[in-house]
């Protein structure tokens, strides 16, 4: 048998397997949390941008409080990077509450929740990625500015290498491991939190613009 | 800020819509329960957006389509298709080859990609392919290419469940 010979009785089949809800149930079902994908980076996206300001408020007390030169470069430095990382982390929630306001066509509504959870896990992965050398960069600039200041440089550094060069050596292979581990943790990490949600979600568009 | 009394008494009115489309996606019933909270939920969010351009419950299956397409579990309790043996049946030894064909088909449909799922349960519910182009995002025509595949894959599906039916009754 075709489908539109049972029409109505599948229509029936798909009504009767629950009973229906008062409006008093309806109503506590308003006051709980949803727990789709989208309101999750939601509420990530609120956590990033309370951090942010934290961060930001803290790299600046100490880009202005700092008693020298490169301690106020580092971390006025820091504060800026974060900030920059703030705006975006807000567009982004925009987005999100734009599109939990909107009852998009399907389709739409796929690829703006595929592109809003893209985006996030490349800025994401950039800041991320882009705090390291900034890390290496200024923390090598305070010490050759201000070795002076910091008495257990001279000490450890001296302990462990004869030379600068040996010194330098063991920065660079230190500072690129770091970098290696941080760039394959990142990438599992948001891989893990979204990358099977964003490859279901990106199938369901490719089924729907399939067309022989 | 929406009305909550009047948007309650909306959707109490149209909740079929809600268990048709939970049905549909899930077949466990804690699924299904959340599956009808998080469709709730996100028509509430959006419903201070409805302007009653459309038919309040064309705005509601769009809203329960996309939550529901874009809704996955994080751990299946069992896998998401429905075999027509999974299909509870009290009267096994009263044959009833309607009751038979449309459990075949429900368990096809069942098999089917969830945007195939959105289409066939928009095409029940005799919207035309305009109309249900519009709410998939997709053209008129391509609803028509979509929807020709999926009743013969409907129709294939059925038959084998069906042979499947037959073939167990006749030895059991």
């Amino acid at each position: 048998m075709e489908l539109d010979e049972l029409k109505s009785l599948i229509n029936q089949k798909l009504t009767t397997a629950d009973a229906g809800r008062s409006g008093n149930d309806i109503a506590q079902i308003l006051t709980r949390r949803t727990g789709s994908v989208i309101d999750k980076l939601k509420r990530s996206l609120w956590i990033e941008i309370f951090s942010c300001i934290g961060a930001i408020l803290l790299f600046a007390y100490f880009g202005f409080a700092g008693g020298n030169h490169a301690y106020h470069i580092y971390f006025s430095v820091f504060a800026v990077l974060t900030a920059i990382f703030l705006v975006i982390v807000i567009y982004l929630l925009k987005r999100t509450q734009q599109l939990s306001a909107t009852a998009l066509p399907v389709k739409s509504n796929l690829q703006t929740i595929v592109h809003i959870i893209e985006s996030f896990m490349k800025r994401y992965f950039q800041f991320t990625m882009g705090m390291i050398p900034a890390c290496f960069v200024f923390a090598l600039l305070l010490i050759y500015q201000d070795h002076g200041s910091i008495p257990d440089a001279g000490t450890i550094f001296g302990a462990y290498f004869k030379t600068t060069g040996q010194m330098f050596l063991f920065l660079i292979g230190y500072v690129t491991l770091l970098a290696a581990g941080i760039y394959y943790f990142t990438r599992w990490y948001l891989k893990r939190l979204y990358g099977r949600y964003v490859e279901q979600l990106k199938q369901c568009i490719l089924e729907l613009e399939e067309q022989d | 800020m929406p009305d909550e009394k009047e948007f309650i008494a909306l959707l109490n009115r149209h909740q079929k819509i809600l268990y048709k489309v939970c049905n549909l996606y899930m077949d466990q019933h804690a699924d299904r329960e959340d599956l009808f909270q998080e469709i709730t939920l996100q028509a509430w969010k959006a419903y201070g957006n409805f302007r009653g351009d459309a038919k309040f419950s064309t705005w509601l299956y769009r809203v329960a389509l996309n939550t529901a397409i874009t809704f996955f579990r994080k751990e299946k309790r069992q896998p998401d298709i429905y075999a027509t043996d999974q299909v509870p049946d009290n009267h096994k030894d009263t044959y009833d080859p309607i009751e038979e064909q449309v459990k075949a088909m429900y368990a096809a449909i069942g098999n089917l990609s969830k945007s195939d799922k959105a289409i066939v349960m928009l095409y029940l519910e005799d919207y035309d392919y305009r109309e249900i182009g519009e709410m998939m995002g997709i053209t008129a025509n391509h609803v028509a290419v979509k929807m020709n595949r999926i009743k013969t894959r409907l129709k294939e599906e059925t038959q084998k469940n069906e042979a499947n039916y037959n073939y167990q009754t006749r030895w059991n």
